[in-house]
């Protein structure tokens, strides 16, 4: 008796025990406490900017009503009904995924190329492009054996080098051309062809070749009106043909192959007519919205140092957008090669496997090295050795190139290693070298691993800003880049410069509507690398 | 500093072997081993194998875990040349040329000699892609619709995917998915063909089907398959060779004499299941 | 049977073109492999090089032991009130980071459910993502003016009322426009994922049966999280913090936006006035230079030295917390 007793006294809850719980919940609380402080600081923070760029305190309530009923209503009306539903929810997030990327690709292609002038991609494009793809085709058709890599990469090397030896006299041939036909060479067939290789793939050749055909015709239909009507046709070219078609294919393919879930797609149509909606009620009543900084004059028109109400930007958007595409044309490749190296071909033994733990060892260090020395080097080398002229995009990129190129090539180990052993053994047993086994099966399952990766790597170099400051990148700079030769600032540089600005109007206005657009292209990367790995994540399973 | 398919270093006994030739064989050995031995570093794998391996009929290899049966397996097609430790010594013939001379590619090798494996490996890629893959690395660019079709056939697979060739090849089961990778290896018109363990990884059903395939294949191809699987040893193969322990090769010989009447005690040990 | 085995025989020699096409692609990948070594050979020649410059006109004994860094005006190159200004902002982020990440680790790793931790890992990894200029940016405009709302504050550490004794007060000086303490904060913000997600790492490869065994003696969570766990990852959790530390010293935007140019020794018995006044650290001194117009001279390699002196702390950090690191990853081996 007296044993049972004890027993239960021992095994019950007694004061000590219910003190003991709650340290136990308190140390949670302090854990859980910790581990929200960053994140809740960064919130307010965040919150601070944003009131700032866009005053919400300056809107009139009808204009809130006006903006919660045609846009925020429908939209989580139309999204709480979608989520319910799995089909319906996953065409919706297809279609709003097509809508953003096709706009986002748009107006990024149209920007680019407009600054660059379409007249000198079109004639890069056409010697560096198609050029290669026709003589590539040609190759293929004669040609037993398939390696016709190299036969591709070398003629666009030696085509750009033609385009960029023949500049003077090739150059005023292709001006002749309306502007509209070098946006179409620039835009229109690439993507024709795409939705023709794209097509062949998912519905018949027959319908593919008609697909592409008809994108084309609609192209220049639309470009027959304009010129009718006396209007430049340019950018409507590229937004009937990067944004219209593609999201047109997408949502015309879940309207067919997925009826279930049909509705979702029109997810994306909620959120434009909303939109429309409100901004003609806005207009028709007069209804005054926030007085924001986050305007099209921001977003437009070119930096003003003195009167906040004309800055804008633009310049230093385009200047972050060509960088950051230059660098990824530098340290993509590269980062791949290296990654290859040491995932595929290193060995593990002897001297060669010494150098390449040595490469392993040098590139995690590399990851490690602060971002300002990355500047004295691209100062050393762009600068001192190779004599570019200070600041331009092809030293401002070939130093954050350096820079991300170790994220670079451990992403894309990352993304080797995860691909099945047994694949490449298969690959090995059918006769494949090892070339062919990389580029017929490894590379395909690896390569949306390497894209995460590097569009995160730079994502991080797109606000990179101190090698920048340190190769004497302008801060401020009044036109975009019109070539990688031409000397460009960004977008951080500028934010940097305005931080002894004591204008209020500067300093709570116009810079935190800049660090606004910093963030947003930020979120558009690291959605494009979600994106990106979503896809992957689900073929592979 | 690149390591170029690294030939193990061999001492090329070649010359001898290639006239031994074989007279129980009306066509002679497919491929013959002479005093064939593998180490990983320190570890023997394979210890001083003889070997004849007759020309399209089923020999099956047979034995304990980590008796070197698929080490030797991988030793025919120089799948062993992407370990970096794995050293070979003595002589490999196939058809009479020594496969590790100099000279052998062993991705030409390989064209010759196709490979299944125990877990079905087909590409992320369509059921006609995976057939289609072996006529596409070596530069075959006509009839590739047929040959696809006749692979399949014979694979025993065309009436169950033949209307879905452009789907996914991991849509399928695990049965057929290890019938996809043997249509992929006979598309290219091997030899030889390889199978380690190829239904280790299926049902009962699945492995059936694997195992008549297995039978009829044997008509065009010469077939070496290991396996663990004793009773299935016994039913498909011609000939039989027993590995023990130490990468040793103890007794090779008709399946028949090895099932009912082996030499060695060891042998009938292993078989009768007194260990293993 | 000698016609059947030459045809074997010629089908398997190799095909030189594909060889030698092989070895073309093998050597261009190996090449880009190759360029990662140049990189950190060609940060080593240009930094020494330049660096070398600068310590024969400047002795390096007194870069290294000056006391007054004022390139510009006096041609001064003494290197320590740099290295205070590094060092004060490196321990008070410290002091925010490597508490507040050791515990988001352990919570992520011991008591956060699947989900919780699914989107407050992700949550986490944005403070180390966030442009460092906006981080700069945030500790100029918002968080010194905040600071300043509340500072001066003067605190009694003897109660009123004891009157014989002196009365000690702390006094906490009122915010400059440019201080150590708004820009020790955002650096200690973006450094907590640092610490926390190599700790996390750390504390998730302890294994279970460490766990399990603590609990079969009758442990508490509490004492298995304090006496078991995290002993038990402690090499992962330096390695941690030493990287943490290595990326604050490296730090330069938000440093040279909050901080401001003035480079101090520090403030003995009022420690307080270093975080409430401007300081330099040596990557703010570099930015200077650079943003001078004038490029070339001493003060121009002086940013080489400054730089070299900086790769050198760092790359030894990143070595000593990978040495930890592998320590640790043998004994669970």
């Amino acid at each position: 008796m007296a044993a049972d007793g004890n027993t239960e006294r021992t095994l019950s809850v007694d004061s000590r025990g219910r003190l003991l719980g709650l340290h136990a919940t308190l140390f949670e609380a302090v854990l859980l406490g910790a581990t929200l402080f960053g994140i809740v600081s960064l919130c307010i923070l965040f919150g601070y900017i944003a009131f700032d760029a866009f005053r919400p305190l300056t809107a009139s309530i009808r204009w809130y009503l006006l903006f919660a009923g045609t846009l925020v209503l429908p939209t989580t009306a139309f999204t709480l009904y979608a989520r319910r539903r799995p089909a319906v929810r996953s065409a919706n997030t297809k279609a709003f995924g097509a809508v953003g990327g096709a706009l986002t690709v748009t107006l990024s292609t149209y920007i680019v190329v407009d600054a660059l002038s379409p007249y000198d991609v079109v004639l890069c494009l056409l010697f560096g492009g198609y050029l290669p793809v026709v003589l590539w085709l040609i190759v293929r058709r004669t040609k037993r054996t398939p390696q016709t890599g190299l036969t591709i990469i070398l003629a666009a090397v030696g085509g750009l080098a033609v385009a960029h030896g023949g500049y003077d006299l090739l150059r005023p041939i292709v001006g002749i051309a309306a502007q509209w036909i070098a946006y179409f060479g620039i835009v229109t067939l690439p993507v024709a062809c795409g939705l023709w290789i794209f097509g062949r793939r998912r519905w018949s050749r027959q319908t593919a070749r008609r697909a592409a055909l008809s994108a084309l015709g609609v192209v220049l239909l639309i470009v027959a009106l304009a010129l009718g009507l006396g209007i430049d046709p340019s950018f409507w070219v590229v937004v009937l043909s990067a944004f219209v078609i593609p999201v047109a294919v997408v949502i015309g393919e879940i309207g067919v192959t997925d009826p279930a879930g049909r509705i979702g797609s029109a997810g994306p149509f909620v959120l434009v007519g909303g939109l429309s909606a409100f901004l003609a009620v806005e207009r028709q009543l007069g209804i005054d919205g926030p007085d924001g900084y986050l305007t099209a004059t921001l977003l437009l028109e070119s930096w003003h140092g003195l009167n906040a109400s004309s800055a804008g930007v633009y310049p230093q958007i385009v200047g972050s957008i060509v960088t950051v595409g230059v660098m990824g044309v530098l340290a993509f490749p590269i980062g791949i090669g290296g990654a290859l190296y040491l995932e595929e071909y290193a060995p593990r033994t002897g001297w060669s496997g010494r150098f390449a733990t040595l490469l392993e060892v040098n590139i995690s260090n590399l990851a490690g090295v602060p971002s300002v020395v990355y500047g004295l080097l691209g100062l050393a080398l762009f600068r001192n050795a190779l004599g570019f002229p200070t600041g331009i995009v092809l030293s401002a990129a070939g130093t954050l190139g350096l820079l991300i190129l170790p994220i670079v090539v451990v992403s894309a180990q990352e993304a080797l290693r995860s691909v099945p052993d047994s694949l490449r053994e298969a690959a090995f047993g059918m006769g494949a070298s090892r070339w062919q086994t990389l580029r017929t099966v490894v590379l395909p399952e690896a390569i949306p691993g390497m894209l995460t990766g590097t569009i995160l790597a730079l994502a991080r170099a797109i606000g990179e800003t101190a090698p920048l400051v340190i190769i004497a990148v302008a801060t401020t700079k009044y036109s975009p880049p019109d070539g990688v030769l031409s000397s460009a600032t960004v977008l951080p540089l500028q934010i940097f410069a305005a931080r002894s600005n004591v204008d209020p109007a500067f300093r709570h206005g116009i810079v935190p509507a800049a660090a606004v657009v910093l963030l947003v292209l930020l979120l558009l990367m690291n959605t494009a690398a979600i994106v990106v790995r979503n896809r992957f994540d689900r073929r592979s399973q | 500093m690149i390591n170029q398919e690294s030939t193990p270093a061999v001492q090329s006994t070649a010359e001898t072997t290639e006239h031994t030739e074989s007279t129980q064989a009306s066509r002679g050995p497919a491929i013959e081993a002479h005093d064939l031995s593998v180490t990983y570093g320190t570890e023997t794998a394979l210890e001083s194998v003889d070997i004849q391996i007759p020309d399209r009929q089923i020999t099956a290899i047979i034995g304990p875990s980590g008796c070197g049966k698929s080490t030797f397996l991988r030793c025919i097609n120089r799948m062993n040349d992407r370990i970096d430790a794995a050293a070979v010594s003595g002589a490999l013939s196939f058809k009479g040329t020594n496969v590790y001379d100099e000279s052998v590619d062993p991705v030409a090798l390989r064209r010759r000699i196709g490979m299944v494996f125990q877990h079905p490996n087909p590409f992320p890629k369509s059921i006609y892609d995976n057939v289609a893959y072996g006529l596409r690395i070596q530069g075959i660019s006509s009839e590739i619709d047929a040959r696809v079709k006749l692979a399949l056939k014979r694979a025993a697979l065309y009436e169950e995917v033949s209307d879905s060739l452009e789907k996914s090849a991991l849509d399928l089961s695990g049965g057929q998915q290890q019938r996809l990778c043997i249509a992929r290896a006979i598309a290219v018109d091997p030899d030889v063909l390889l199978m380690d363990e190829p239904a280790s990884a299926l049902d009962p059903i699945a492995t059936a089907k694997i195992e008549d395939l297995i039978a009829e294949l044997s008509e065009e191809y010469t077939v070496v398959i290991v396996t663990h699987n004793m009773q299935q040893a016994a039913r498909i193969s011609d000939r039989t060779a027993v590995f023990l322990t130490g990468g040793e090769l103890v007794e090779y010989d008709d399946t028949e004499t090895i099932f009912e009447n082996p030499e060695h005690d060891r042998v009938e040990d292993y078989i009768t299941g007194k260990f293993g | 049977m000698s016609s059947e085995s030459n045809a074997a025989r010629e089908s398997l020699q190799r095909n030189d073109h594909v060889v030698r096409t092989e070895r073309l692609y093998a050597w261009a990948i190996a090449g880009s492999a190759f360029l990662t070594i140049l990189v950190t050979v060609g940060i080593v020649l240009a930094l020494l090089g330049e660096a070398l410059t600068f310590w024969s006109a400047v002795s390096p004994l007194s870069f290294f032991t000056g006391t007054k860094w004022s390139p510009i005006i006096d041609g001064e190159y003494g290197l320590l009130p740099l290295v205070s200004g590094t060092l004060i902002v490196t321990v008070c982020s410290a002091l925010i980071a490597l508490p507040t990440g050791l515990a988001a680790a352990l919570y992520l790793s011991e008591y956060a459910s699947e989900r919780t931790r699914s989107f407050l890992k992700p949550a986490l990894e944005i403070l180390a993502g966030v442009p460092t200029v906006i981080y700069g940016y945030m500790a100029l405009v918002y968080i010194t003016p905040l600071f300043q709302g509340i500072l001066p504050v003067s605190i009694r550490l003897i109660p009123p009322g004891l009157d014989p004794l002196p009365a000690f007060t702390l006094v906490i000086p009122s915010l400059q426009t440019f201080n150590v303490l708004s820009a020790s904060i955002v650096v200690g913000i973006m450094i907590i994922p640092m610490v926390s997600s190599i700790s996390e790492d750390a504390l998730r490869s302890v294994p279970d049966e460490l766990r399990a065994a603590a609990y079969g003696l009758g442990s508490t969570k509490y004492d298995v999280s304090t006496k078991v766990v995290v002993p038990a990852a402690t090499s992962g959790i330096v390695a941690s913090y030493v990287l943490a530390l290595s990326r604050a010293i490296g730090e330069t935007m938000a440093v040279t936006m909050a901080m401001g140019m003035s480079p101090q020794l520090p403030y003995f018995p009022n420690v307080f006035r270093n975080l409430a006044e401007s300081s330099q650290t040596m990557t703010g001194a570099m930015v200077q230079i650079a943003s001078a117009d004038s490029l070339g001279g001493v003060t121009y390699e002086a940013m080489f030295a400054l730089g070299l002196t900086l790769f050198l702390i760092t790359l030894s950090m990143n070595v000593a917390a990978e040495l930890v690191r592998r320590r640790f990853r043998e004994v669970y081996q």
